[in-house]
């Protein structure tokens, strides 16, 4: 039940305002880290600013998006909403300077994927993936364990899709549209977009997928008005209608403002992180590599003798997540 | 983050499940008693195994006095713990050390708590798929709560999608499972209540095969040759076909569980059914009539208290 859930109580905010705050703390936090060499005034020109990282992030999102309509084999709807969620999780706690998002795109996937009960192996995964695929794998499956942390092993994510076939069900029973599986089409459209915005971080599933069929409805030039405020709200009152009302306005809006970066925009904002990235985290520096040794030698589990010193590996935590702590 | 291994004190090492090792270990900052499991994911190869996942996923989800609490998880180097409940018992070490101690009130009150557990876990439509008293323990209070939750994973009421049929300990796996079904429900779980509801009341397996085709020649043996009628859709399963046994008709209750009260019988046969839709749900067992009759069942402060140390 999401009104239960971990969704709702630590991963759905109140507006806007508190997702930008969180996301320009941990770009500040990172130049303070990792810009003390460098004059104040010229920071913004070697890191990516808080407006650099957002406009990285949905370019990511459309290569998110994208990599997972050309998944072979197809993958079902609720893997990607899942995909979306821990993308944009991860992201309101960590810097795309520390964390490529390339990198943590391909693991939101992977981890979807499994948590979704969409069984692929890692193998079948990155053959899907353009490129280096044994150095992909060992990506994937090094940030794994990073990622599941960073969203505080929430893994359950409660998804617009469900709902929405339960609004369906009940439309097609109780109310005179015709022929309501003609909705369908402006609803996978509506619900498509929905994931490139933050109407998840900000609304819940049910909310979302009201929003998604009353548009559909009125791109059919029906009006499912009625519906929402004689049957489903009929006992709830005014003030909780007025709530609702407001929710699927704002998502809506929110879905009608998606607009495509500029590719030459993004082309400098890559250009410029290539430079001002975590070289801990980039698997193609040396300090990586060395750091990954380490922590395969230093991770050998005595199966014999004292058991005390056996969960003592030390000072490798900190190698796998910087930033948390 | 509190969630360190600094924040822990490990005592010992308790055993070794299919993915590392377990520990016993002290929360420093509360001085609760835990189990750490610890995940090892270096040589995996597609990274943090599904079953864990699932076992994330189910304790998270279910939080119920007879289903052992997840408190937290940390990484640790190219490992996952999981700080577990730790339950000095269980119903497996209760059955081969310590019978004298399941008196019949006792065994009517483990089937409480199991059936408690079951009907929490399919109320929120997880199925366990291996129960078995190796995976109910009990902790220092006597309470049996349901654990390992490795194989468990949400279904869809509708049955509309197919799992795994290589799932729960033979001895418990309900015949359908045996054929090779790959879609089944929740009432897997109920044959398993029932044969561990068997085992508590005689200290004997219900059915215990060697190998997978032992055990369906038992159960079918015992059971009859399944019919159209007592067993709908039985020979449309996928591994139907590829062996036949003799014909046999039901022995007849009684035999099978020698000197049982009748109640009792009737509540396990109401379990060990072929067609899984007439299986009793747990919530209607917990309502039998066995559970009011003389013995009534113990109460808590009856039960037994396991002090066993079982650090090795």
């Amino acid at each position: 039940m999401f009104s239960t859930s971990s969704q709702r109580k630590f991963w759905t905010f109140s507006d806007e305002g508190e997702l930008a705050i969180l996301r320009e703390k941990h770009n500040l936090n990172y130049i303070a880290k990792h810009g003390t060499h460098i004059d104040e005034y010229q920071r913004y020109n070697f890191f990516l600013s808080p407006d650099e990282e957002r406009l990285l992030l949905k370019q990511y999102e459309l290569h998110l998006k994208e990599f997972c309509k050309r998944f072979s084999p197809p993958m079902p709807k609720g893997v990607v909403g899942t995909a979306f969620h821990y993308f944009k999780r991860f992201y309101l706690y960590n810097s795309t300077m520390d964390y490529h998002p390339k990198e943590i795109l391909a693991t939101c996937v992977y981890l979807a994927c499994k948590v979704e009960e969409f069984n692929v192996s890692i193998g079948q995964f990155v053959a899907n993936i353009k490129g280096d695929r044994d150095k992909a794998s060992d990506i994937i499956l090094n940030n794994e364990l990073l990622l599941m942390q960073q969203l505080n092993y929430h893994l359950t994510i409660h998804n617009p899709f469900r709902p929405v076939e339960g609004f369906l069900i009940e439309i097609k029973t109780r109310c005179s549209l015709a022929n309501p599986e003609r909705l369908r089409g402006g609803i996978d459209e509506f619900l498509e977009k929905v994931f490139l915005t933050d109407a998840c971080l900000l609304y819940a599933p049910s909310q979302i997928a009201l929003a998604a069929v009353l548009h559909a409805a009125s791109k059919e030039q029906e009006n499912l008005d009625s519906y929402v405020t004689d049957m489903l709200f009929r006992e709830a009152g005014q003030d909780k209608l007025a709530v609702l009302i407001e929710a699927v306005r704002k998502i809506r809006s929110l879905v009608k403002m998606v607009e495509s970066p500029a590719r030459e925009k993004v082309r400098l904002i890559e250009k410029k992180l290539d430079r001002c990235r975590n070289q801990e985290n980039n698997p193609d520096s040396e300090i990586y590599k060395r750091r990954m040794r380490e922590l395969l030698d230093e991770d050998d589990i005595p199966h014999t003798g004292s058991s005390r010193m056996s969960l003592d590996t030390s000072g490798v935590t900190q190698v796998l997540s910087p930033s948390a702590s | 983050m509190d969630n360190d291994v600094t924040n822990y004190t490990v005592i010992g090492r308790i055993g070794e499940g299919a993915h590392g090792l377990v520990f016993k270990a002290k929360h420093v900052p509360t001085g609760r008693e835990v189990a750490l499991k610890k995940i090892l994911i270096k040589n995996l190869e597609d990274g943090i195994p599904v079953n864990v996942m699932r076992e994330i996923k189910a304790l998270q989800l279910l939080r119920c006095k007879y289903i052992i609490k997840l408190y937290d998880m940390f990484p640790r180097g190219m490992s996952l713990v999981l700080v577990l409940e730790y339950m000095c018992s269980g119903l497996w070490d209760m059955l081969h050390h310590s019978q004298q101690e399941l008196t019949l009130p006792r065994v009517k009150t483990y089937a409480q708590m199991l059936l408690k557990g079951t009907r929490y876990m399919h109320a929120h439509y997880v199925m366990h798929r291996d129960l078995k008293p190796a995976n109910l323990l009990i902790n220092h209070e006597g309470i049996l709560k349901i654990a390992d939750l490795g194989l468990a994973r949400l279904y869809w009421p509708d049955g509309g999608r197919p799992y795994s049929h290589q799932v729960a300990t033979r001895w418990y796996r309900a015949p359908e499972l045996l054929y090779g079904a790959r879609f089944y429900s929740e009432k897997v779980d109920l044959w398993a209540v029932g044969c561990i509801l068997a085992e508590l009341i005689t200290k004997q397996p219900l059915f215990a095969g060697e190998s997978d085709i032992e055990q369906l020649a038992i159960v079918l043996q015992h059971l009859g040759t399944p019919t159209e009628e007592t067993w709908p859709g039985h020979s449309e399963l996928p591994d139907f076909h590829k062996i036949t046994f003799p014909e046999s008709s039901p022995t007849p209750w009684p035999e099978l569980l020698p000197g049982v009260e009748v109640d009792a019988v009737d509540l396990v046969k109401s379990f060990i059914m072929y067609d899984a839709n007439k299986r009793i749900p747990a919530k209607q067992a917990l309502r039998h009539q066995w559970f009011h009759n003389r013995p009534q069942p113990a109460a808590l402060q009856d039960m037994p208290k396991p002090v066993m140390n079982k650090l090795k």
